[in-house]
Parts: structure tokens; sequence; C-alpha cells
């Protein structure tokens, strides 16, 4: 406890050095609460989607591969299988806004079935499932946009060639933010057939909901096996291994997190260590004092030590705070690169990083602390500084 | 003034403690750098693949080729249109190609992802940079050929000569490697139009026309004759502004690039601080003895910010010095606006480094600022009596 409250008042003996080395510490352990947050959410993400059992079918060449819409009826009458549908990417132009938002081609009688997490109103839903050109949205996608229900909807395709002319049946609630338009994927093939152009009949991804989680890899098996020798060979992930292809696709950025936090790590420890030194050497004398009227090496140690983990943690603490409100303001900014609040993900990464700190604080202090300890009462006593 | 002899006496005198500043600083310059090298680089691959003279021509309201189709009567016509350069043996340098993404696994478990396969014929070689064979030949029309770039090959399976890259269960066997000029067509496999368009079973499909203006009248002609016209319903752009909307498309990775900037100088700052803090403090009596023989206390400040800008600059040199290494090392990410992979390599221009040493400059000014003003308010009286 004495030790305690004698670290406490070395802290607070050099004020501004301390403020220094805390703002230092804090200053860079925010920018690896975010980093390491951006990774934390996506394995949380990946977690939370594992338990909503969903598959996703896709053609084994990619998106750009045909899928026939006869499949999905063939993986609804798979054993395991409780809903399926087309889930085709649209990525239509709005007005003059470039794919503001995510617009998917589904079946109105399916699609709630498929993500029975959402909810929507009945009689919205039937709505929905009435109306060829009808659409449902996310009710935040709705409130940012001032769209009411009945709203006209247009839509210009880009790859596809039939533009969209869609009216606003309802709204759905997800758990999180999805910034989606869901359309009858009916309308935009039967539009596409009076056109005349190619690239009809195209489910573009088929989205599945198997009944157990511990069928999802065998149901899965079993898809890709039955479509193996025809003309459109399938790939079926989990719905968390189909986002991981995304966060794939940037390449390993994890590595480039690490390395670059593994440099942050080691300049703080250069930095701590050298405030550390610089209080020590100015405190000689009074170590000498200490160990003369008795205080053990041990204790000696321990309090230095101490103090410098003291403020590492404190800067830890200030950094993590800042990193959180950080990450927070990227989630309400955008959640389609933050997709889940700071609040939803809390987890076991929050106290690796304390531990990071506190790591930094006991490297920096390790040898003005064994330093101080080996001191002999003599020639501390005797050494002007 | 107070000779910059007295600084650089200073940092050497506390060497344990200047070495400490200097590498700490140094290392966080050197994270930043490397974030800037990544996304100059990929810039500097999309900035080049741009011809001010060339047009790429798509379907209306695409902005991209992956996205985009036109039909072959269309391409056609557009190659007739009037303005369009020729090469030596007359031939219209107008290309008509087709692009397809197909989801592909790096090497190395790197995970899956797009991989941009474009079939083309041979006028379409000569609308890009410095195209070249550097291995291997060029691909035979026919019989299911296909090249890439070395870049590639390292990073996607089955894409070293000699492998086969499966296409809706036909097999193109790579050839041969090409360059151009670092151009994002480093990031493609090429093969022959109709080989690749036959084995899509999209044997009409085209997804856009690359060609090459004779001026830049001709340019301003072609790009208004193609746009206004009711029935070819396509979009024309010259190739700078194209991949421009590529390069913005980053602009996730340039957020993250100054976002590291931005903490880790701010960290950095209070750092160096605290050094400056500490030199000041054990220097009171100098301070002191300088202001009594008549130095200003202008020059005192200056000589201070100078130290403390000195020692940051060390490491911020450090920290650019220590990146040389990562140049021109080749690496890859997502192009958002393909949804596929590019290559590129890491490049520490001009630019890059400047940005390193101003980030060092800014810690040192500011850091250095409050302790130096520190220094010069001292009476001298009492940094005269201090210990």
């Amino acid at each position: 406890m004495h030790t305690l409250f004698y670290i406490w008042r070395n802290l607070k003996r050099n004020k501004l050095r301390s403020t220094l080395t805390i703002l230092s510490v804090g200053f860079s352990l925010a920018l690896m609460t975010v980093l390491n947050g951006y990774m934390a959410m996506q394995g949380v993400w990946g977690k939370e989607a594992e338990k909503k059992h969903r598959i996703v079918v896709m053609n084994s060449q990619g998106f750009s591969g045909m899928l026939p819409i006869s499949y999905v009826d063939r993986i609804r009458g798979t054993e395991g299988i409780k809903a399926a549908t087309p889930y085709a990417w649209y990525g239509g132009n709005y007005k003059e806004e470039q794919m503001p938002f995510a617009q998917f081609g589904c079946d109105p009688k399916a699609a709630f079935d498929v993500w029975d997490e959402f909810s929507i109103a009945p009689q919205q839903l039937a709505e929905f499932q009435k109306t060829r050109n009808g659409c449902v949205v996310d009710r935040r996608l709705a409130d940012k946009r001032g769209w009411k229900i009945g709203e006209r909807i247009p839509l210009q395709g880009t790859f596809y060639r039939f533009n969209l002319d869609l009216v606003l049946c309802g709204m759905f609630d997800a758990p999180q933010s999805t910034d989606s338009l869901w359309f009858n994927w009916l309308y935009l093939d039967e539009g596409m057939r009076e056109m005349n152009t190619p690239g009809t009949g195209n489910a573009g991804t088929i989205f599945a909901r198997v009944s157990q989680a511990e069928s999802m890899a065998s149901v899965s098996q079993r898809i890709d096996e039955r479509f193996a020798s025809s003309d459109n060979p399938t790939r079926t992930q989990t719905e968390a291994a189909f986002a991981q292809m995304f966060t794939d696709m940037l390449g390993n950025v994890q590595a480039y997190i690490r390395n670059i936090g593994l440099a942050v790590v080691f300049s703080l420890s250069l930095v701590a260590a050298n405030a550390m030194a610089m209080s020590m050497r100015e405190r000689t004398t009074e170590i000498a004092v200490l160990k003369a009227i008795g205080f053990s090496r041990r204790r000696v140690l321990v309090t230095i030590l101490g103090e410098a983990c003291s403020i590492t943690l404190l800067g830890g603490l200030l950094g993590i705070f800042i990193g959180c409100v950080c990450l927070e303001l990227l989630h309400t900014l955008s959640s389609q690169i933050m997709l889940l609040s700071v609040f939803e993900m809390f987890g076991p990464w929050l106290v690796y990083l304390l531990a990071t700190a506190a790591g930094i604080g006991l490297v920096s202090g390790i040898v003005p602390a064994v330093r101080a300890a080996q001191l002999s009462v003599i020639d501390g006593l005797r050494r002007v500084v | 003034m107070i000779p910059v002899k007295y600084n650089v006496r200073n940092l050497r005198v506390r060497w344990v403690t200047t070495l400490m500043t200097v590498v700490g600083t140094g290392l966080v310059v050197w994270a930043t750098v490397l974030t800037f090298g990544l996304t100059d680089g990929l810039d500097h691959a999309l900035r080049i693949s741009g011809d001010r003279l060339d047009l790429i021509v798509l379907r209306k309201g695409t902005t991209e080729e992956t996205s985009s189709n036109i039909d072959q009567k269309v391409a056609k016509e557009i190659a007739n249109l009037d303005g369009i350069a020729t090469d030596s043996s007359g031939q219209p340098l107008c290309s008509s190609e087709f692009v397809t993404i197909l989801t592909k696994p790096r090497r190395n478990n790197g995970g899956t992802t797009n991989l941009i396969v474009r079939g083309l014929q041979d006028v379409g070689r000569g609308l890009r940079p410095g195209f070249k064979i550097v291995r291997g030949r060029d691909v035979r029309i026919g019989v299911n050929e296909a090249i890439t770039s070395d870049r590639m090959a390292e990073r996607f399976e089955n894409l070293a000569i000699g492998e086969k890259l499966e296409i809706n269960k036909i097999h193109f066997e790579i050839v041969g490697y090409f360059e151009a000029a670092g151009s994002s067509a480093e990031s493609e496999v090429w093969t022959d139009l109709r080989d690749l368009t036959g084995a899509r079973r999209t044997p009409e499909a085209l997804s856009a026309v690359n060609l090459r203006c004779r001026d830049e009248a001709a340019k301003t002609a072609l790009l208004k004759r193609i746009r206004d016209d009711e029935q070819f319903k396509l979009d024309a752009m010259d190739e700078p502004a194209y991949f421009e909307r590529q390069m913005s498309a980053s602009i996730a990775i340039k957020f993250v690039g100054f976002a590291i900037a931005i903490f880790l100088t701010m960290g950095a700052m209070f750092a160096a601080a605290n050094t400056m803090y500490a030199a000041i403090a054990s220097r009171g009596r100098e301070i002191g003895a300088l202001r009594a023989i008549g130095f200003s206390r202008r020059s005192i400040l200056t000589s201070f910010l100078f130290e403390s800008v000195l020692l940051c600059l060390l490491g911020g040199l450090l920290g650019c010095l220590a990146t040389l290494p990562f140049n021109g090392l080749s690496t890859g990410t997502a192009n958002w606006a393909t949804f596929s992979e590019i290559t590129f390599a890491f490049r520490f221009g001009p630019s890059v480094l400047f940005r390193g040493v101003l980030m060092a400059l800014t810690m040192g000014l500011v850091g250095g600022l409050f302790p130096a003003l520190r220094a010069v308010r001292m009476p001298i009286i009492s940094a005269l009596r201090e210990t």
C-alpha cells in the first residue's frame, strides 16, 4: 500500500513529463486501438454471421459467372435447407449518384425466411410480394433519404441494361445497418427478356438458410457435388466465409497492421524508457537515501517498475478511450466500413491492448529499475547531478 | 546567433537520450512513409496507365469495363469513325476487348480474390504503354493460350508459365510474361478475344472499345460524336479520366494512411517535447550564462527550436532511409473500382519522402516550441542559480 502511494507521488512529481509521456503513449495506442478494433470487428461479425446458419452459393468462377435461376428450386429441395432466395447484385445508379447503396434482386416470398432476424410489418411484406416492381429498404436507409411508403425509386442499370422503376412497399428492421434495397428478381429478369438482352435467368448468388449449424458443411458439400458436372459448377460457403472473401481481397492487411503495430510498440518503448531514464537520473541521490534508510532492493525495483507501468497504463487507458471514440465515430459516419458499434464488440482485444501498454511500461522501466536497485548507497550519495 | 555547433555537441553529449529519441521518431516516420509509399505506388500504376489521346468507350451508365457491354455491330461502326490514329500498316488503332472477372486463389494461402482476364486482339497491344513480352512468347489464336505479368504469376496459383488457368472448365495455358511499363495492364491475364468469349459461352460479347485519337482536335470530335449518338447509347472518356476514377476508389487506403500519420505525429510530438524539456531543465545554468553574456532571447529560442528540429529530422531521415529496401517491392490489393486484384510496386518518390520529412519537421517544431519558450522565459538570476 505504501509502495503504491509512493509510486503515485513520484508520478505527480514531474507532472509535465508524466503528462507528455502519457499523451505520447495515448496517441500511439489510440491508433493501435483503431486498427485492432477493425480486425476485431471482422472477427465478431464472422461469429455473428455463423449463428444465422446461412450459406451462399455462387458460380465457382466468381461473381461474373452464371448461376441459373433453376438452381434456387433445386437447392430448396436439398435436404437440410429451410429457405433459399436468389440474391442478384444490381449495382445501379440512383438519379445522378453512382451506386449510393446496395440493391439486390431477391424472391420476396423467401427473402425474409432466409434473413429471419429481419422484421417487417406483415401487410408491407404482402404488398411487396404482390407488387411486381415493389421494393423494400432498410429503415435506416429510408430515414436517411427521407423516403415514404409509395415513393418511386428509379434505378439506372450499369451492367444490367434494364432500368428499374421501383415503388417502395415497406421498410424492414435489421439488427445492424445493411444499407440495402431489395426488389423482386422476376421484375428484372422479365424486363431483360422483353429487351432481348443476354444474361437472363441468372440468379447472381443464392443465399440459403440451413436448419442446423452442424449440417452447414455437409449441405454445402452436397450442393457443390450436385452441380459439379453441370455447365455451371458452384462454390458454396458459409456467410462468414463469404464475407471473409472480401477481406481477403484487400491482401495481407492483417500482416501490414501487425507490422505497423510492432513498429509503434517498439518506438513507444524507446520513448517511455527515455522518459524513465531521465527521471531516474535526476533522482539518483534520492534513491541512495531510500536505500540508506533501509528500503530493500526489491522494493526499489518494484517502485520504479510500478511507476513506469502506471505511466504507460494510464497512456494505454487514454489511448483505448480515444481509439474507441474514433471507432464509434467511424461507425456513425459509415456503417458500411465499420459494421458494428464499439459497444457490440468489447472483448479480449481490449485487454490485449492494455497488456501491451503494461508490457511497454515493464520494458521501459527495467533498465532504470535494475540500475537503481544495484546502486551502491555510497556512490549514489556522492554523485552530483 | 548561437553557433550550430553548440546544439550538435549537446545532442552528442546526451547521446543515449538522443539516440532513443531519434530511433523512436525514426520508426514512427518509417511506418508512415511505408503507408504513403503503398498508396503512391497504387496511384502511380493507375496514372501511367492512361494515355491522353486514348479513349475508352463503354455502355452509357457504366464507368468500368468490367460492368460494360457493347454490341459487335456498334464496335465495328466505331472503328470506322473518323479521327482514329492508324498504325504503320494503316490499321486503325481501335481495339474491341472483352473483360471478365474470375475468383481465383492467391499463392501461399493468401485467400481468394478476383482476377481480371482480358480478351483482345493484336491491335490492343499497341495501345498499352511499353508492351513487350519479357519471357516465353505471345499467345497463338484459337488454341486457348494466355499471357500475364511475372508479378501476377508470383501472386496467383496457376499463373506461372506452363501452368493452366481454368475458365469454365477450359484450360488456358500460360505461355509468356509481358510488361507494360508498370501500368495496370500488368495486373491482368491476356488471351485472345474469341478464345475467351468462347470459354465464357458469350461468343458475341464485347465489354469496351479502346482507341487512340489522331490528335487533340480529333479527340474532342470523337468524344462528342460517340457520346451524342442516340443509336450507340455509349459513353466515352479519355483514359486519364477513367483511371482517375479508379484512383479515387482507393480513398479508404489513403484515409488510413493519413490517420496513421496524424496519430503517430501527435504521439511523437509529445515524445520530442519530453526530450527537449529534459534537455532544457538540465541546462538552466547554461541558458542563464548565455543570456548573461548577451545572447538575445530570440537567438536562444531559435537555437533550442533548431536543436529540436535537428533531433527529429535525424529521426525522419533515418525513417525515410529505412524504407528504401522496400522501394520497388511489389505488392497488391483490391482495386475497389473493378473489385479485383491490382498489383503494383511500393514507390518512395520525392513527394512521399518529403511528406515523411515534413512530419519529422512538425514533430520537431511543435515538440520543441514549448520547451524553448520555457528556456527563454527563465529570469537570468534564477537560471544562473539553478543547480
